[in-house]
């Protein structure tokens, strides 16, 4: 051959080489899926967090005993089957042939490791959620027994949310937890392969996951904590999932004709705390009744959120157990009523001045809340001052035993997804109960009989009662159900469930 | 001169001392990171148990003492917001982030006000120096997370030629690196403008141009030289502070920094985080402004250090 020959030869395969890289790519495309969120998740340790945003991420990672599906009811997760054995234990069939991320099989022995650590470790962040778990016993490779202290009748809600996922107990053995809060492995759909601190996680699909494969190859969770970038990004196509896009925007993102919105409604609850101790204007009820039917709460809604919200009035939302639902979507509001019980209590127009605390940035638009009940209640004569401060100075000056000066805004969410949950703090001597100053005995007999009562029905009367007793009591005023927007690419389809969890195994590419 | 260095260098642990002191006081005074931890759903009992883990209730005093004593031995204490990984091991990972964002802010900051201040004082109370103030006085009256967020709308929104945020993109830096250098930038131009037009009218520039030297050899090895001893100053003192400009400009792009940082540190009441970023910021600060006057004395022989 002779070097012209070689030469052209060359060129020939080269061109080939170029027509067959420009015809299209030999093997498919990577399918990934990005999400941004504002924050960053703190590690990957399942039992050190409280927020709700980072169980979010943790969810693609680590399964629990059931889960939630998109309508809020649980379905089994790792456990397939479950029963009652006696007043204070439970039974758990454990699922066969699941695998955790480094292949090794999950077995009883992980489970009671993973749950016992939160039940009996003080100093885990989650322990206040499962300090009713005495005992988890292994039976066999696939079953479990958890015994509690006593009757337990949320169990079930407990296995099933943050601070449950199940963890491979050699692996963190040997890693130990700070180690494995940088390294996790879970059963879940994806598994975590590289952690950027405040940039981005990215993950990839766990082939011998126990559901089947996700649909997606690569899971990447960006950290965009400025709101009119993550939209930016949502709307330019860089994210497909963008969380907590601002009332002001969603007009645009669903101009932009590559993402759309859905609402994302939240358990969290706004409210007022009120000063009920004596010496406050607040310990007598016609001032705290005067105060609850000034405020218009639908006007409140949508005069701040645009619409978006619901008004309460109980910390009662949709998806949650053993609540009254008729405090839902309902509300007080008679402005004259207001004045007459203000002058029967003793107050003139503007002879009354109450301190209005908040936090500022903590919730979204937290001070223009304040701002707007400010004028509700200046309509019926009552003169306010605004204290809004930065969410760890309120933390800890405002919101601590006897820190309220009259009326503190406050969020409360609820993580064990039941109504006893959202009164039991309201117990004397408990956290609700100090800063409010509210004490009530009968209020104190019923939730603490809701706790041990295993009987849904019975269990829901009682804790109906204690809901109208709180109410009632207005020592804690209720506003409304926050409701967020999150924005989804054309791309993809996704509804997103009424847990705030971003379970990204539900999502499908389209077309 | 060593002897000015080594004196410099000592004076710098009173200095050090005083900001772990002040540092140390004011986070614990201002906020507490269980409670913040935690969240709405502790309960109290829960939040005293986790302070006492974390020695939070002991006397301030002895907090310090331990924490000093630590200090000492290398050990910056352990973060609390990331699951008691070592403080300084999670500042430092963000170091490069800064620095690259810093770097580029400077070059642009370089780039655009060393033309713009000499064709300022050239074109005196002309066209182009009224463009040139116009752009400068603007450049440093726009804050940098408005100009952040107009930079990515245009430049990466309407135009698609860069990333929106992040720093995956080898081009990720462009934006976020215009938006911190663009006040400098102006603060330069404005500064080379003047002390052009204060050179120019000195008696050596009319000498040389006497002479029969040509402008160019004029402006290039009498008036620029001379003019650029005080804009080199303002560089080494400014470059220092781009990190307090990279805190804004970090949450608006993303930029997974010691900005960014800070302000998650900061909300959090993450302590050791908070103290490490304080304590490497005062000593970079230090070493910057000690490395300008050692450079100021080698450019300009008048001055001199002993």
């Amino acid at each position: 051959m002779s070097i012209r020959q070689m030469l052209r030869a060359g060129l020939v395969a080269g061109c080939a080489a170029m027509a067959l890289a420009f015809a299209g790519p030999a093997y498919a495309q990577e399918r990934e899926l990005v999400i941004a969120q504002g924050i960053d998740t703190s590690g990957f340790d399942p039992h050190a967090h409280t927020t709700a945003a980072i169980e979010a991420i943790h969810v693609n990672i680590f399964d629990y005993l059931l889960m939630r599906d998109g309508k809020g009811e649980l379905q089994p997760a790792l456990a397939t089957e479950w029963e009652q054995v006696s007043d204070t234990a439970m039974r758990f069939r454990l699922r066969e042939g699941v695998l955790f991320h480094d292949g090794t099989p999950l077995t009883a022995a992980d489970v009671k490791f993973s749950l016992e650590r939160p039940a009996l470790d003080e100093s885990v962040i989650q322990h206040s959620f499962y300090d009713t778990i005495r005992e988890v016993e292994v039976v066999n490779d696939h079953e479990v027994i958890i015994h509690t202290d006593g009757p337990d009748p949320i169990l079930l809600n407990r296995v099933s949310r943050i601070g449950s996922g199940i963890v491979p107990k050699a692996y963190v053995d040997k890693v130990g937890w700070d180690g494995f809060a940088q390294k996790p492995i879970g059963t879940g759909p994806f598994r975590m392969v590289e952690w950027r601190r405040d940039d981005r996680i990215i993950m990839e699909a766990f082939k011998e996951h126990w559901r089947g494969a996700p649909a997606w190859d690569r899971l990447i969770h960006r950290t965009i904590p400025e709101d009119s970038t993550r939209v930016g990004e949502l709307v330019s196509g860089g994210v497909d999932i963008a969380t907590n896009i601002p009332s002001q925007d969603i007009e645009r993102v669903k101009a932009s004709g590559i993402a759309t919105t859905a609402p994302w409604p939240s358990f969290r609850v706004m409210t007022l705390f009120v000063n009920t101790k004596e010496g406050s204007p607040l310990a007598d009820p016609k001032v705290r009744e005067a105060v609850d039917l000034a405020i218009d709460n639908k006007a409140l809604i949508d005069t701040v959120f645009n619409g978006l919200g619901t008004p309460v009035r109980a910390a009662v939302t949709p998806g949650l157990s053993a609540v009254p639902m008729e405090y839902h979507n309902t509300f007080l509001y008679d402005p004259e009523r207001a004045v007459a019980l203000l002058k029967e209590a003793g107050y003139g127009p503007n002879e009354l001045t109450l301190k209005l605390q908040g936090p500022s940035g903590r919730y979204p638009l937290d001070v223009e809340m304040l701002e707007i009940i400010s004028v509700m209640l200046n309509a019926v004569g009552i003169n306010t001052e605004i204290e809004a401060l930065e969410w760890s100075s309120y933390n800890s000056r405002i919101w601590e035993p006897n820190k309220i000066e009259h009326l503190a805004l406050i969020g409360h969410a609820n993580s064990l997804q039941d109504g006893y949950h959202a009164v039991q703090r309201a117990r004397c001597g408990l956290e609700f109960s100090n800063k409010t100053g509210w004490c009530d005995k009968r209020f104190d007999e019923v939730v603490g009989q809701s706790a041990v009562t295993v009987d849904p029905e019975k269990r829901s009367a009682l804790l109906a009662e204690a809901f109208k007793l709180l109410t009632d009591s207005r020592s804690i005023i209720f506003l409304m159900q926050l409701e967020n927007t999150i924005g989804i690419g054309k791309d993809v389809d996704w509804r997103p469930s009424p847990d705030e969890q971003l379970w990204m195994y539900a999502a499908k590419p389209k077309g | 001169m060593i002897g000015y260095v080594v004196r410099r260098v000592l004076q710098m642990i009173p200095v050090l001392f005083g900001i772990t002191l002040v540092v140390f006081v004011l986070l614990r005074a201002s906020g507490d990171p269980v409670s913040l931890m935690l969240g709405e759903e502790a309960s109290e009992a829960q939040i005293a148990q986790l302070r006492e883990a974390y020695g939070l209730d002991r006397p301030l005093y002895e907090q310090y003492a331990v924490y000093m004593g630590d200090l000492l031995t290398g050990d910056f204490g352990r973060s609390i917001r990331y699951n008691n990984q070592p403080a300084l091991e999670v500042v430092l990972e963000r170091l490069p982030a800064t620095a690259s964002l810093a770097a580029m802010a400077l070059v642009y900051a370089i780039l655009i006000s060393l033309p713009a201040g000499i064709i300022a004082a050239l074109y005196r109370r002309r066209i182009p120096d009224q463009i040139a103030s116009f752009l400068s006085v603007l450049g440093q009256a726009m804050p940098n997370f408005w100009l952040g967020i107009m930079l990515i709308l245009v430049f990466a929104i309407w135009f698609g030629w860069f990333p929106v945020s992040g720093r995956e993109d080898a081009y990720a830096v462009v934006l976020p690196g215009l938006a911190l250098g663009a006040s400098l930038a102006a603060v330069l131009t404005r500064l080379l403008r003047s002390s052009m037009i204060e050179v120019l009218s000195q008696d050596y520039i009319r000498t040389a141009r006497a002479k029969g030297i040509g402008p160019t050899a004029v402006m290039l090895r009498h008036a620029i030289r001379n003019a650029l001893l005080s804009y080199l100053t303002v560089i080494g003192l400014e470059a220092s502070s781009l990190m307090a400009g990279a805190v804004v400009t970090e949450q608006v792009f993303a930029w997974p920094g010691i900005g960014l940082l800070a302000i998650q540190a900061i909300n959090s009441r993450d302590m050791a985080v908070v103290q490490t970023i304080v304590i490497l910021a005062a000593l970079i600060v230090m070493l910057v402004n000690l490395l300008v006057d050692v450079l100021y004395s080698l450019i300009d022989p008048r001055i001199q250090h002993v």
